[in-house]
């Protein structure tokens, strides 16, 4: 385990490095002048010069390179162009939100995707069935915006059940929480039915029928428990994408999460918070997808020898 | 049936002439003719056509896929009125009003009176006029084939000074049928860049990538780890927070996001095809190894490409919708859908028509690539 953890751990690495080089080279790539970018569209003249120099913007890539890495590992992500704030800082406000918004809706997108998978493999090749494997694709198609736009007019505008956006409250959380879970549980539910129809058609699942087991206790006791291995790495990558898909149902909801920063900074043109908010997106990311693959090790042995 | 007559026809035949023995043993054969295969055994590529054409959701998806194509092919046609023509005593009429089943003296059809937005909120309908809707009506002019076809016969039109919103109207006036229409052909350019981009960047590195291994591979999967890293959607809002929003470059970005997906794929399949015999053989007669590569191993990592594709189709049309609905991608008065449906998220108490419908479309468009895209790879799968 010790040998598998630390080769996940090299490889998860390079992509790191890949990330800094991204984001590093996001504000020289982009079209005009990276001072002009990093002070502002409207800061003097004196400012731009202080940025110029501050980040040493005349010297090689390298040097800058270097530069920028030794500022990310002290924690030292500039300041907003906007508000003047530590970007550190507004990134450690927002982040925890954006987390609860992910963890709630891959909660909802667990339960529900695994009861349809369930339900939908029990009963394969029936109208149950093929309903339960449209309305997920229906999940997965469904732009999530739009879903988000009738949910508020409906359960917010019209029957007044939960706030129409904002955060708080466990009200507030109900509606962004089911709108950006809502293609997770497509392909979780999906998942699970491929899953457990495969293992249901195993040799164990036919021995413990065999022995007598009640077809709940084959399914609970038996299947499920090895079909669920793959549901819950995907469960677990899908919330690691999440963390990033938030953008769109932040915005919608108004959010203070990551995601909405990432945008209202973009259509602003705040570069040092752009910077920050992909970074921080982009790693969590990255370490998300690293210890569902150590769990993954963890749950399932044959993992690590490969 | 002729064959069959034919056999029957001459049951006394002795068993030893020639003929009589030929003709139970074609039958196999025409009979396979006779459904359109080769005789002598099935022919792999139409095993999967068969497969898919016995799907009723591939079925399904085909059908949304075609009538998507049919509208963005004919859209000024299909369309009424132009996408953007502004009427501003008609903002956010509902769909339906003004529009009555009976005419004014109880003919049966449809029939539209005047609507106007009332000063005071809602609209008021002007009951005593009506005119009917007609197919193959005169409209607005259009060109059509890039100005090769001129024309102001539309699908449907109202046979009078009124306007007919199928869909309503949206803040502007528009018709918000039109312009969903007109709008269609951004869905299908974005998607097909997108996979443009994806196949042709991602395709050829994969293949590369995975044919000679060592440390060309090495380099490259640490490359496409890199941009997988970057979640879904998030790797095309970097491009576009970086080269500046807008259509163009959204319709890059998004293709660029796709470019380690195909990446990935080609490399799995290659790496599996390449030390298959065939391959072998063809080295072996001294092919070239990039002809190998393209001649042999390529048309076979096909079907993933082909898959992929479709469901990639799917998820650019999303991400564009998205990336416009936050305002990075297409800009007003473009139609593109997502756009529609952000300009339609401020007026949702008003009229929520305005941001119903676009979402429908893309609901749809995208639900069917996914269909087809689900259902190909269950009839590509070759361990079925």
């Amino acid at each position: 385990m010790f040998q598998y953890t630390l080769r996940r751990l090299l490889v998860a690495l390079p992509s790191l490095l890949g990330v800094l080089i991204i984001v590093f080279l996001m504000v020289r790539l982009a079209p005009g002048d990276p001072a002009l970018l990093l002070a502002g569209e409207f800061a003097d003249a004196a400012t731009v010069e202080r940025i110029r120099e501050r980040f040493g913007l005349d010297d090689s890539y390298l040097v800058q390179f270097q530069r920028f890495i030794t500022g990310v590992v002290q924690g030292d992500l500039g300041r907003s162009t906007r508000t003047s704030r530590l970007v550190t800082e507004d990134l450690a406000d927002y982040f925890p939100n954006t987390v609860e918004l992910a963890a709630a809706s891959i909660v909802f997108a667990l339960l529900v995707g695994v009861g349809l998978g369930i339900v939908s493999a029990l009963r394969s090749n029936t109208w149950v069935d093929a309903l339960a494997m449209v309305l997920a694709l229906v999940g997965v198609s469904m732009p999530t915006f739009w879903f988000a736009l009738l949910a508020i007019r409906f359960f917010s505008v019209e029957q007044g059940w939960f706030p129409v956006a904002g955060h708080g409250t466990l009200a507030h959380l109900v509606l962004p929480a089911v709108t950006l879970g809502l293609s997770s549980t497509g392909i979780i539910a999906r998942m699970t039915r491929s899953a457990l129809l495969e293992v249901l058609g195993q040799d164990y699942v036919r021995t413990a029928r065999a022995k007598g087991g009640t077809p709940g206790s084959i399914v609970f006791k038996h299947a499920l428990r090895n079909a669920l291995v793959p549901v819950l790495t995907v469960g677990g990558l899908e919330f690691g994408s999440l963390l990033a898909g938030a953008v769109i149902t932040e915005t919608v909801f108004n959010w203070p999460g990551v995601g909405r920063m990432l945008v209202n900074s973009i259509l602003a043109r705040d570069y040092p918070v752009v910077q920050g908010a992909v970074l921080l997106i982009a790693v969590s990311f990255i370490v998300v997808n690293l210890l569902v693959d150590l769990v993954y090790g963890l749950i399932d042995p044959r993992i690590r020898y490969d | 049936m002729t064959d069959r007559g034919e056999v029957k026809e001459r049951p006394a035949a002795p068993a030893a002439e020639p003929h009589a023995q030929d003709a139970p043993g074609a039958r196999p054969a025409d009979d396979a003719r006779r459904r359109g295969r080769r005789p002598g055994g099935r022919r792999p590529t139409g095993r999967w056509r068969r497969r898919l054409a016995r799907n009723p959701l591939a079925i399904l998806g085909i059908g949304i896929i075609a009538l998507f194509l049919l509208v963005v092919a004919f859209a000024p046609f299909i369309a009424p009125y132009r996408a953007e023509t502004q009427n501003l005593r008609t903002t956010y009429v509902p769909p339906g009003a003004g529009v009555s089943f009976r005419g004014p003296e109880g003919q049966p059809g449809l029939w539209v009176s005047p609507v106007t937005r009332s000063p005071v909120g809602g609209v008021s309908v002007d009951a005593s006029q009506a005119y009917p809707v007609r197919l193959f009506q005169r409209g607005p002019e259009y060109t059509w084939l890039f100005g090769l076809i001129r024309s102001d016969r539309h699908l449907f039109g109202v046979d009078g000074p009124v306007r007919f919103h199928l869909l309503g109207t949206d803040e502007q006036g528009r018709d918000l049928f039109s312009r969903i229409v007109y709008g269609a052909w951004i869905s299908l350019f974005i998607g097909l860049i997108s996979v443009g981009i994806g196949v042709g960047v991602g395709a050829p590195i994969g293949a590369v990538s995975a044919f000679f291994g060592g440390w060309v591979d090495m380099v490259v999967q640490r490359v496409i780890d890199t941009m997988l890293a970057f979640p879904g959607i998030l790797l095309a809002i970097v491009l576009v927070a970086t080269f500046g929003t807008g259509l163009t470059n959204l319709m890059v970005a998004v293709g660029i996001a796709a470019v380690p997906i195909y990446a990935r794929i080609v490399r799995g399949s290659v790496l599996t095809i390449k030390n298959q015999e065939y391959v072998e053989a063809a080295g072996a007669l001294g092919r070239r190894r990039m002809s190998t590569l393209f001649r042999h191993v390529v048309p076979n990592a096909l079907a993933p490409i082909i898959v992929q594709s479709s469901l990639q189709m799917a998820i650019a049309i999303l991400f564009a919708a998205g990336l416009g609905f936050l305002g990075l991608g297409a800009r007003p008065p473009q139609p593109e859908w997502g756009l529609m449906l952000a300009r339609g998220r401020e007026y949702l108490a008003v009229a929520p028509h305005v941001a119903t419908f676009p979402g429908m479309a893309i609901i749809l468009v995208v639900l069917g690539f996914n269909l087809l895209g689900d259902a190909l790879r269950d009839a590509l799968d070759p361990r079925k």
